[in-house]
């Protein structure tokens, strides 16, 4: 349904081009939930942003393609393109507390989103403005019913209040309310529970999860958290400073991890054992996306790494059925 | 809730305009000598009785801390005294040039916000575009110009050069007006007398012009530095994601964001306001407020000057007042 | 510059050297270092430039006149300058009592940055050794001196120095202290703001652990570290006490008449408008050019040096 096709993009700064999206494949098929998983920095914020064309200034895309139902995105005109974000792709933001906007009722911002792409109009509303009062009441009806929907208690009621009057969990719960107003067919979640505390955590996994199988809808959802991605996700797809470095389905990658870096990752999970045991950490650090090593980017941290992976960088191959891998082990 | 934050804003200005009084007061009594001995060491040939009678008039015969308390008492009745040289209550005086000053003050600050606002956020939006970089420059020459300055270049050319607007008074002689509330363009719209509507606006136009561009120089570029910071905001993204189109971003999510902190600035710069107005009045023969203390200063009038500083004062701190209540209003964030 | 800059870092430091030495040194670091770092913003260099050129002008005015400013000749009154069909005795032209124009205004030059300077000094010295004190002991004499501010901060500035002249009457002097009475606020409040946020800071901690006394930690700990804020905020005020001190000589408040200032100039030249345009316009670009260029300049400090420091 939404295919991302070697998706570049780049960040032009006064000592060089960044690129923050090097390459991207991956797709995400109905119904499913793939995870994008890579530590802080190795551009999964930015292939979301690509996917919707919401790069912030300086940055701009510069090749691929991002197809969905068959139309690539990249190519459509901007009044187009608005005419799918929120209604058909929508996204879900890492930080609640700055996301929404701070002067506005929270219910307003979840009736605008179906406001502008005419959610109303279907019931029954001819165009018309002679019964505005009470249009405007069956509207805000369905806002707190979506409200209720995603879980927030007393919705009539926290449909007036202002955004710093919701916690940080209820405010994600807005957030995914606001992305789930026109009922779309994807939604691009970007670490929705990492500015949270676990346990809301864990709930707002299990909401989307629950949008998931009852609207049907595909979610991308991206985390730092490999254990997130494996408990909630069909697919998984590991990147690393800028590429995809691994993609597969879930339980392959947990079980037999085949890049160095998805194994470090994997190792570098704390996990609850009897004896205190030292936690794993990939040596080195993430490389700068203004230097880039000419081979694999992993390379200088990579423990298999040979004289060729620093001299030639290979491409994404299928190694076997859905398993995907950018090594030259492996090739 | 709000209503008491409220309540509270309005009970603090109250010792601050008590503190104020009390500096004027004193600050009337570092002149050497005393008021009526330095008035009428001018005037000469005046009997000692008549000097007393004077001091006894003013209570300046009776002891400092009963002179404050007289004068603080005064106060509360809105009595600010009786003026030196045109015998008649400070009160009445203020009342009868306050219109004219209110209505250059309005619409010094409507031209201020009408021109600075969209400046400021067509600015922002055009980040180092040439507009930006022009408005910005604009901006910096308004703000480094002086009132009386840019008064005299008005005049010279629009009134000098180019014989366009006049350049003294409200409203040309031989233009006939009924005073209704003393705003003369206002009565000129109310009677429907056009030939005093356009008069009285092509009086108005250069005092308001000059008098608030510094205004609109600094309420432009807080307005620019403010709707910058706010479209960095994660809430911008949102609302482009939500398929918002780009002019309703701007001017729905993300001005009403960037007006709070210009509030703030509108009400500082009231007071550049009102002194600018002492300036541009005499510049512009404008019969105001701020002319009449002015022409008091020279004419060593002191309780009337003592009056209007007063005066000017109440007006700042009740601006900022109103200002404070409106930000109040506006930002949700305060709610205790 | 650079040059210069590394040598003066690299100059070997000392640890028995006088405290003074020690922040003598640190001073000339920085700047040094702001003069470096100038370089980059074009316009504020400009603006020092010119400045500097004023202040030149300003010190050397009795060698750079061709005339005495108060000699007046009715002969040759309203002469117009070179530019307009004038001659070269009188380049700048003559006023309404043929007073030479360009001696009056680079005479001028002096009331204008004397006054700016002395006021902005005094307001430097009693702003923030008052509110150093008041931050670093933050206690009821903190309490007492900030409800003070706050009252004169409830004043607007024009209004005020025009109120106090007005009872004090015209004079240098008095137009000094009219100015400064409200002008050391602002530098009060800044310092006191940053005392308070430093005091907390390791250094200021060690530095107790060691044992010094607290007079010595504010000069010679603190006040380094808060002094470009100072700076930045001095230059600002500088322009702004420039254009207070014009708009008061405008209205006849500031400086008595027999002594040029621009502001008077440009009143006295406001009569002749419709014959004689440059007597009141010439001395308006002077001011115009020295405010413009001592605002380029607190800019360009202040995006160098303080960037979250904002006045309006």
């Amino acid at each position: 349904m939404l295919q991302i096709r070697n998706l570049t993009s780049v960040f032009p700064t006064d000592s060089g081009m960044i690129k923050a999206v090097n390459g991207v494949d991956f797709h995400l098929k109905q119904g499913q939930i793939v995870g994008l998983v890579g530590e802080s920095g190795c551009g999964k914020s930015a292939t979301m942003l690509s996917i919707l064309r919401l790069l912030p200034h300086p940055g701009k895309i510069i090749q691929g393609e991002v197809l969905f139902e068959g139309e690539d995105l990249l190519k459509k005109p901007l009044s187009e393109m608005r005419k799918i974000r929120g209604r058909k792709i929508s996204m879900i933001f890492q930080d609640p507390m700055t996301t929404l906007n701070p002067v506005f009722k929270v219910g307003e911002q979840i009736r605008e989103s179906m406001v502008i792409h005419g959610f109303f109009k279907k019931d029954g509303w001819n165009g018309f403005d002679f019964f505005r009062r009470r249009r405007k009441r069956k509207e805000i009806d369905k806002v707190i019913s979506l409200m209720e929907e995603v879980g927030i208690p007393s919705a009539d009621l926290r449909y007036y209040d202002y955004p710093h009057q919701f916690s940080g969990g209820m405010q994600q719960r807005a957030l995914i309310a606001i992305a789930l107003a026109c009922n779309p067919r994807v939604i691009l979640a970007d670490e929705p529970t990492t500015a949270l505390d676990v346990t809301i955590q864990a709930q707002i996994l299990d909401l989307l999860r629950r949008i998931n199988e009852e609207h049907g809808t595909g979610i991308i959802l991206v985390t730092h958290d490999l254990g997130v991605a494996a408990e909630f996700c069909h697919e998984i797809a590991v990147m690393y400073a800028g590429r995809i470095v691994e993609r597969s389905k879930t339980d392959d990658i947990i079980e037999d991890p085949k890049h160095p870096y998805t194994q470090g990752l994997l190792k570098s999970i704390p996990r609850i054992v009897k004896h205190k045991q030292k936690l794993y950490v990939i040596p080195g650090s993430v490389p700068d996306l203004l230097q880039m090593p000419p081979g694999c980017a992993f390379a200088p941290r990579c423990v298999y790494a040979i004289k060729k992976c620093k001299e030639k960088n290979v491409p994404l191959t299928e190694i076997e059925e859905g398993r995907y891998v950018r090594c030259i082990n492996y090739i | 809730m709000k209503g008491i934050k409220i309540l509270e804003r309005i009970l603090l200005a109250i010792p601050i305009m008590l503190g104020i009084a009390i500096i004027i007061f004193f600050f009337m009594r570092l002149t050497p000598g005393d008021p009526v001995d330095i008035m009428m060491g001018k005037a000469g040939m005046v009997s000692k009785a008549e000097i007393a009678n004077l001091r006894k008039e003013f209570n300046l015969d009776k002891p400092l801390h009963i002179q404050l308390f007289l004068f603080l008492k005064g106060l509360l009745k809105f009595d600010l005294g009786k003026s030196f040289t045109k015998g008649m209550p400070v009160m009445e005086l203020i009342k009868e040039t306050l219109p004219a000053t209110i209505e250059l003050a309005l619409f010094a600050m409507m031209f201020a916000l009408i021109i600075a606002i969209p400046v400021g956020v067509i600015s922002a939006v055009k980040q180092n575009s040439w507009i930006d970089r022009f408005a910005m420059a604009g901006s910096f020459f308004g703000i480094s110009m002086p009132h009386f300055w840019l008064a005299i270049v008005a005049i010279l050319i629009f009134s000098v050069k180019l014989n366009l607007l006049p350049t003294q008074g409200r409203i040309s002689y031989g233009v006939e007006l009924a005073h209704i509330t003393g705003l003369y363009v206002f009565d000129s719209i109310v009677t429907g007398n056009l030939e005093a509507l356009i008069d009285t606006l092509k009086h108005i136009i250069l005092p308001a012009v000059s008098l608030g561009s510094a205004m609109a120089a600094i309420v432009a570029r807080v307005m620019r530095s403010s709707m910058l910071e706010v479209l960095r905001q994660d809430y911008i993204v949102l609302a482009r994601a939500k398929g918002l189109p780009e002019w309703l971003v701007i001017t729905k999510h993300a001005v009403k964001n960037a007006l709070i902190p210009t509030i703030t600035v509108v009400g500082l710069q009231m007071g550049v306001l009102l002194g600018g107005n002492m300036i541009i009045e005499t510049v512009f023969g404008w019969p105001g407020i701020g002319r009449m203390v002015v022409n008091a200063i020279f004419a060593r009038d002191y309780p009337l000057v003592q009056g209007v500083v007063m005066f000017y004062a109440f007006v700042y701190i009740t601006a900022n007042l109103i200002v404070d209540i409106i930000y109040t209003v506006v930002n949700p964030k305060i709610q205790l | 510059m650079a040059r210069l800059q590394e040598k003066v870092l690299t100059s070997n430091f000392n640890f028995k050297e006088s405290p003074f030495k020690i922040k003598y040194r640190k001073y000339l670091h920085a700047a040094v270092d702001i003069l470096s770092r100038l370089k980059k913003y074009p316009l504020a260099f400009v603006g020092l430039i010119v400045l500097v050129v004023y202040f030149l002008m300003a010190v050397f005015a009795p060698f750079l006149c061709p005339h005495d400013p108060a000699e007046s000749n009715i002969s040759i009154r309203l002469k117009p300058p070179i530019f307009l069909g004038g001659d070269w005795s009188n380049p700048l032209g003559t006023d309404s009592i043929g007073r030479d124009l360009l001696s009056r205004i680079i005479y001028g030059s002096r009331v204008s940055l004397l006054i700016g300077v002395i006021t902005v000094s005094i307001s430097v010295v009693v702003g923030s050794s008052l509110g150093a004190v008041a931050g670093y002991f933050h206690g009821r004499f903190d309490a007492l001196l900030s409800r003070l501010a706050d009252l004169l901060l409830a004043f607007p500035f024009l209004i005020f120095t025009i109120g106090a002249m007005a009872f004090m009457g015209p004079g240098f002097w008095n137009l000094i202290i009219a100015l400064s009475f409200k002008s050391w606020v602002e530098f009060y409040r800044l310092v006191r703001g940053e005392m308070l946020s430093e005091k907390n800071k390791e250094y200021v901690e060690a530095a107790k652990a060691l044992g010094q006394n607290d007079f010595t930690i504010i000069l010679s700990e603190i006040m380094p570290n808060i002094f470009h804020s100072i700076l930045v905020l001095a230059t600002l005020r500088l322009g702004y006490l420039i254009v207070a001190e014009a708009s008061l000589s405008f209205l006849g408040l500031g400086v008595p008449p027999e002594i040029p200032a621009w502001g008077s100039m440009i009143q006295s030249g406001k009569n002749h408008m419709m014959n004689a345009f440059w007597i009141s316009t010439l001395p308006g670009m002077a001011l115009v050019v020295l405010v413009l260029s001592i605002n380029l300049l607190g800019e360009g400090l202040r995006d160098i040096l303080d960037p979250r420091l904002r006045i309006d």
